[in-house]
């Protein structure tokens, strides 16, 4: 028997005849052992299945019970006591919030979700970027620009029933001036007071004028919470906004529901869930097409076609203040010298990206995108020229230049390290692209400076301040620049900050200090029957509050 | 027997704590922490070291692992850094999908590899017996990723029989939908850890023939077969089972792997998601949970198989 070809059974049963020598053909003296092995294989199956069964049923026992708690997947059983109609938003987006903490956790993903529909601020921002009116219905700035008075819009109530006073307000933003692990600490750096003169007004002294502090408080920095509540902000949210977070079924979808008690105009839909697909766009753009979702953002630009010469669906690109940005690390050999920037920047043309985006990006010259202050057309600087960057480097004495690119794997669909290697190369330049995890970039990019050429995108709106600070990652130190930026955050009027902003924008395009290699606008894809989506900065605000779905 | 148990028992911890030591500062080899993906892109130093100090990131790293070990003693398993919810409950959550993907591939792999293990052996010498050997051979190569790809390929795209990924919204509360799109990725593992299985199995028939009382059953006028069944069998069944403690690791790692390639949200995604983001609270604690459960469930089949194999018993009375 060839049984050295088989891999070896570890149980006694076989191996050769019992060591006793037992007669076990003799049926009476066999049963006794034979039974009990019978047995004994039943109880170890049973075990081992059961261990298996017991876990995987308690798993599916406690995440019914814990379902039953949340949204029924019908809108059915929140139905509206004024009569309005119970109607579901369905949103594919792809980058989950890995908490829902406003204040401790960063990122654009719960931002995107929570602001306006479960959070509100003092003031809003609306789709044109113009500052609006929020739980305030009105402010006033001193002409010193040093102190905000904000009258409340009264009866707003949160979302446990308590009305809303000053009192929340000033505790909200004293926590977050007092609390250095918050995210919108620094906005409360130059805040001197935060005083509540009567139950509707808020007065906030700065010991200096701050040209972007209005426009921060529209933003997270802005968000009132109720002072004195004890809910798990990681997982639950007791806001004023039109929406209740309802369920989060971590790894695949947030609910909310409508807020029957808003202040304001009630929510049109019922009931919104936001799907999370990752990287994964074919899946999502699948659930797009089987109409398991009413707005896909973004729609990978790549596999647009399908939809857009489809009557049931809209498709558009929408505005960001995403810029890609290719970073030199400015403090560097040879970055140090300004031809070699100069040279790497004319060696990109920007148009490769656009069109492996289909449409769904935008030429940036300079640090600040069009709808940001400050903002001027400066694509002629440093344009794509190879043959001047061929020049350029050869002035400065480098040849044979051997470069790595550090960029987090979750751009992969951009090709962006591809893209790169190829331009590079045409102008002498050998680029190795290090792809590494965003955790491993913010390591050693982003908090150890160790790297030569770095692509991420960077989504925050106004974060020209990042070129004035010598500190930051790509180590760009210019003093003109600090003075005309600290300058424009000074001035009362915002034409005289745009102006200065202008400015030492013009600067940074010329010292190149990184390419910025597109404005990302992405693709935005919705049911025909959907209206009054947002059509700006999608990735890290959607406002549904005036979101309608007509019936099909 | 007694003495059997408590060392045995005292094997069990030794490993449960070995694993608790490589798994804690394994992770600890990997750049960057938690602090920094909760900072984000704008944090200063300032706020990066606020959070660290504000998460326990700061204290000794000693002092860090005993604090973890010492909530596991209480069955405490921790909270996640950056979700901020237990890990004890997204584990529970997970695990709806993981566990029955785990039982149905086991659940596959057996009714593959039984009958055919056992067709092999009595065959052993015809072709069908070959050529199921063989066939078992090529298909325990196959890595699950190539053998699932196939799959989909074959039972999704081209007959459209079963979904390619994903899994419904809403989870269990859609039974058919559920298992429908467990289906596809638990025959992937099952074919893969089904023809290791057959293996076993056949060289368990195969040593089972070879045995006196299973020819002495023949020669009382029972067919060959019929011996086999019915008196070889119960001997091949407890070795098969051992097994099949082993393979139970096996069918973990299995399932992490398939449902990255399904887009199944459980524990391997989470797993992957959570690397990714340095929450090695979470990280270490679902790892060892998985340990855990393979640990003891070893244990418990060394002590079955123990107490009901007569020789091993005699041997150390």
């Amino acid at each position: 028997m060839s049984e050295g070809n088989e891999p070896g059974a570890p149980a006694p049963g076989a191996g050769g005849s019992p060591a006793g020598g037992r007669p076990e053909f003799e049926r009476k003296d066999g049963r006794g052992p034979r039974r009990g092995r019978g047995v004994g294989i039943v109880v170890a199956i049973v075990a081992i299945v059961a261990a298996l069964a017991g876990g995987a049923t308690w798993a599916i026992l406690a995440n019914a019970s814990r379902s039953a708690g949340g949204p029924a997947p019908q809108p059915g059983g929140t139905a509206a006591p004024t009569g309005a109609a119970a109607t579901t938003l369905t949103v594919g987006l792809s980058l989950e919030p890995t908490n829902l903490d406003i204040i401790g956790q960063s990122g654009v993903a719960l931002e995107q979700i929570l602001l306006d529909n479960v959070y509100q601020g003092l003031v809003s921002v609306d789709d044109d970027g113009t500052i609006v009116p929020s739980l305030a219905d009105s402010w006033r700035v001193s002409d010193d620009g040093t102190s905000y008075t904000f009258q409340l819009h009264p009866e707003v109530q949160f979302h446990d029933g308590a009305p809303l006073s000053s009192a929340d307000v000033v505790a909200t933003y004293e926590m977050v001036k007092g609390d250095k692990a918050a995210v919108a600490n620094p906005v409360f750096a130059d805040v001197e007071s935060i005083t509540a003169p009567d139950d509707r007004t808020v007065v906030i002294t700065l010991s200096h004028p701050d040209a972007d502090f209005l426009w921060n408080l529209a933003g997270r920095a802005g968000v009132v919470l109720e002072k004195g509540a004890k809910n798990d902000r990681a997982t639950t949210a007791n806001g004023t906004g039109p929406f209740l977070l309802e369920a989060w079924n971590q790894g695949s979808s947030i609910s909310l529901s409508r807020n029957e008690h808003y202040w304001g105009e009630a929510a049109k839909v019922s009931e919104v869930v936001f799907r999370y697909f990752g990287a994964d766009s074919n899946a999502a753009a699948n659930a797009l097409a089987d109409g398991d979702l009413d707005v896909l953002a973004p729609l990978d630009a790549t596999l647009a076609p399908r939809f857009q010469g489809d009557p049931r669906f809209v498709t558009g690109t929408t505005g960001s203040t995403d810029v890609f940005t290719l970073a030199y690390n400015n403090a560097k050999a040879p970055f140090t010298d300004l031809r070699v920037r100069e040279a790497l920047s004319r060696a990109i043309d920007q148009n490769a990206f656009i069109a492996v985006l289909n449409g769904g990006g935008q030429q940036l010259g300079g640090p600040i995108t069009e709808g940001e202050p400050g903002y001027e057309n400066l694509n002629s600087i440093n344009h794509y020229d190879p043959d001047s960057a061929r020049q350029l480097l050869q002035e400065a004495g480098v040849s044979g230049l051997q470069l790595t690119l550090t960029i987090p794997n979750i751009y992969e669909s951009f090709h962006i390290g591809d893209v790169l290697t190829t331009q590079l190369a045409a102008v002498g330049v050998k680029l190795t692209v290090n792809s590494v995890d965003f955790t491993t970039w913010l390591q050693d990019v982003y908090t150890n400076k160790d790297f030569d050429l770095s692509v991420v995108d960077h989504a925050e709106a106004h974060d020209f301040g990042n070129y004035a600070n010598p500190g930051y990652y790509w180590s760009y130190d210019n003093a003109q620049v600090q003075s005309l930026y600290a300058q424009a955050m000074a001035a009362t009027d915002p034409a005289k900050t745009d102006e200065l902003l202008q400015q030492a924008a013009r600067i940074v395009a010329n010292d190149a200090p990184a390419k910025w290699l597109f404005n990302y606008t992405p693709l935005v894809a919705r049911k025909a029957s959907v209206s009054g989506f947002p059509s700006y900065g999608v990735n890290s605000r959607l406002n549904l509050g005036q979101v309608a779905v007509a019936s099909e | 027997m007694t003495r059997f148990i408590v060392i045995r028992a005292a094997m069990l911890v030794a490993g449960l704590l070995v694993a608790s030591i490589l798994i804690f500062f394994t992770l600890r080899i990997l750049p960057g922490d938690v602090a920094l993906v909760i900072g984000g892109t704008q944090a200063s130093p300032e706020r990066i070291a606020a959070i660290r100090a504000q998460l326990g990131l700061d204290q000794p790293i000693v002092a860090q692992y005993l604090d973890w070990v010492g909530g596991l003693l209480r069955l405490d398993l921790g909270t996640s850094v950056v979700t901020g919810s237990s890990v004890s409950a997204q584990i529970a959550q997970k695990l709806a999908v993981t566990g029955p993907l785990a039982l149905l591939s086991l659940l596959f792999g057996l009714v593959i590899a039984l009958p055919l293990g056992f067709l092999s052996a009595v065959r052993r010498s015809r072709a069908s017996g070959v050529a199921i050997a063989f066939g078992a051979q090529a298909a325990a190569a196959v890595p699950v990723v190539w053998a699932g790809l196939l799959l989909i390929l074959l039972l999704s795209t081209a007959l459209g029989l079963f979904p390619s990924q994903g899994f419904p919204l809403n989870g269990w509360a859609d039974p058919w939908g559920a298992l429908r799109s467990l289906i596809l990725p638990a025959l992937t593992i099952g074919i893969v850890e089904g023809a290791v299985l057959l293996r076993f199995v056949r060289s368990a028939v195969l040593s089972a023939q070879g045995q006196l009382h299973v020819t002495a059953a023949a020669a009382r006028g029972l067919t060959r077969r019929q011996a086999l069944l019915r008196h070889g069998l119960p001997n091949a069944g407890l070795s098969v089972v051992s097994v099949l403690g082993l393979q139970l690791a096996a069918l973990i790692v299995g399932a992490v792997v398939v449902e990255q390639l399904f887009n199944l949200p459980g524990l391997g995604p989470m797993l992957v998601t959570d690397v990714g983001q340095r929450d090695l609270p979470k990280v270490q604690s679902v790892v060892f949970t998985i340990t855990a459960i393979i640990l003891v469930v070893g244990f418990l089949v060394d002590l079955v198989h123990r107490i009901v194999d007569p020789r091993l018993r005699a041997g150390t009375a």
